[in-house]
């Protein structure tokens, strides 16, 4: 005699049936609806009819998350504990000079705080005019692995659209993606499928800044003959017409010419990573001032043009090199080093 | 002889179904390991197949599915398949009253927990979003993986106390704690 075909509250004991539906039947059903779904879903991305359900469904289950963002946000320090333990004395020592110098300048933000609050209100008055940005919460982050992405409490109801940028404090922290009544999903800069026109803002070399699966932002395209050190500061180049022109992204952490790369490797790091903000502004429209110029354009093609032809000289090298490989073993050698 | 309180088991897969969308939506947004992040609807799936199985079990795994897929910014419908399949298939290893074993009823999930995981990365590889495999399996697969691993434990415990072990009639059952919605009392 089994139990187990009482399931879970079951009050009598039972026989399980050798000959029960084992749901085969359901089964197929189900695969069926399923792959029926996910081709629709693929197909028609968030404007179609489930991208609409989805929608609702965000809408619905939003007090959840937020319940959830409210009673996990005591605890989010704890992730720092582990980090903490293995911190030498020279940062801690370097770490309560700091803190120090912070307890003091505490007391002029506080004054500092009260203007904010000011400020605060005058940006709330903005919005109630419609003007080009709005303000919202960030209530929660990604409920996969797969992306990176934060969910904040504004969606079409104010305002809000597909493809607005966002923006916190210290930096543009990514786009929206998916609108619900009263909730919006923003892709972060870090999301391996986030790609940003951005520039480097002292040389105005202009590229794409990409994220990745390892959290750290690419900056790509920016061809050899550009100049770019670690330390400088990447900001939005408005080409595009969708993020508004330098806006801060992040700064260079390492820069590297691999011989026979036409590109730059470039590796930033993100001004605004998940947990530094909770506050973002959602910038609603662009003005002429903040869409790329005719100039950054030219520039851009310029940039562009000086790649095509950096481009073609390396392969005609490449290829004369090749030629000469046939009679010399070492010209193989001797380009590779050049490069 | 079957006398099954149907009423007793729709509430308490209800109750279940709540605890777990809950968790889900609230608890595991907060709580990641690189990439990666718990699967509540697979332990849902999982703990209605390895204790009821069969027809419900399935059509659980097919909407706990939709739940995580409409939760998340993936393609619909690809989560649900994948957790029909492993409630049907979790259904079927129930048949052989593995729920009774800690060990067993663990190691059977660890399996899915990683087949489903795999399965649904390397689908969104396919499909385009992502850069590569070993990203798919070490940033995003395994770290899923482990995290519903360790959501599973409190429930697989609950398994084995609200379910006989082994193969023997009824040996090795435990009550619940009194005043459990889960109790066994008739049994």
């Amino acid at each position: 005699m089994s139990l187990s075909d009482g399931g879970l509250g079951s009050s009598a004991p039972s026989l399980r049936n050798k000959n029960q539906n084992t749901g085969g039947g359901i089964l197929v059903i189900l695969v069926v609806a399923s792959i029926v779904l996910f081709t629709v879903s693929v197909r028609g991305g968030e404007t179609g009819v489930l991208g609409t359900v989805r929608s609702g469904f965000q809408t619905i289950t939003s007090p959840v998350r937020y319940a959830g963002a409210v009673v996990a946000s005591p605890f989010q320090g704890l992730a720092n504990i582990f980090t903490n333990l293995t911190v030498d004395q020279a940062t801690l020592s370097e770490l309560q000079a700091e803190n120090d110098e912070l307890q003091t300048r505490n007391a002029e933000l506080e004054e500092a705080e009260q203007t904010a609050t000011r400020l605060q209100g005058l940006l709330d008055l903005k919005d109630t005019y419609n003007l080009q940005s709005t303000a919202a919460h960030v209530i929660s982050g990604s409920t996969d692995s797969w992306t990176s992405t934060v969910t904040i409490d504004k969606g079409t109801s104010s305002g809000i659209a597909v493809g607005m940028p966002v923006t916190a404090t210290s930096g543009v922290i990514g786009q929206v993606i998916g609108c619900g009544a009263t909730t919006s999903t923003v892709r972060l800069v870090t999301d391996e499928s986030s790609s940003i026109s951005a520039m480097i803002q002292t040389s105005r070399a202009q590229g794409m800044l990409t994220g990745s699966a390892t959290g750290q932002l690419a900056l790509t395209l920016i061809s050899t003959s550009q100049t770019v050190e670690v330390g400088d500061i990447v900001v939005t180049s408005g080409l595009g017409g969708v993020f508004p022109k330098g806006l801060p992204l992040g700064k260079v952490t390492s820069v590297e010419n691999n011989p026979g790369s036409l590109y730059l490797d470039i590796i930033v790091e993100p001004f605004s990573t998940y947990g530094s903000y909770e506050e973002v502004l959602v910038i609603t429209s662009l003005t002429e001032g903040q869409q790329a110029s005719s100039d950054d354009i030219a520039a851009a093609d310029a940039q562009d043009t000086a790649s095509a032809t950096s481009s073609s000289t390396a392969a005609t090298a490449a290829s004369s090199s090749s030629s000469s490989s046939t009679t010399d073993g070492t010209a193989t050698t001797a380009t590779g080093t050049t490069e | 002889m079957q006398v099954s309180n149907r009423n007793k088991d729709h509430r308490s897969i209800l109750v279940l179904a709540v605890v777990c969308g809950t968790l889900q939506l609230a608890l595991v947004p907060n709580i990641g390991l690189g990439n990666g992040r718990a699967n509540l609807a697979l332990v849902f799936s999982a703990c209605i197949a390895l204790t009821v199985g069969g027809r419900k079990s399935v059509l659980a795994g097919f909407f706990a599915g939709l739940f995580f897929d409409l939760s998340t910014t993936g393609p619909i419908g690809l989560m649900s398949l994948l957790l029909s399949v492993s409630a049907y298939l979790l259904g079927l290893q129930g048949r052989n009253r593995i729920t009774g074993d800690l060990g067993l009823t663990m190691g059977t999930f660890t399996v899915h927990a990683l087949a489903v995981s795999l399965a649904y990365h390397v689908t969104m590889l396919l499909v385009g979003e992502a850069g590569g495999f070993l990203d798919v399996v070490a940033l995003r697969t395994l770290p899923t993986a482990l995290l519903t691993v360790i959501a599973f434990i409190p429930f697989a415990i609950w398994l084995t106390r609200v379910q006989p072990s082994g193969p023997n009639l009824g040996g090795g059952r435990r009550r619940s704690s009194r005043g459990s919605h889960f109790n066994m009392r008739g049994l």
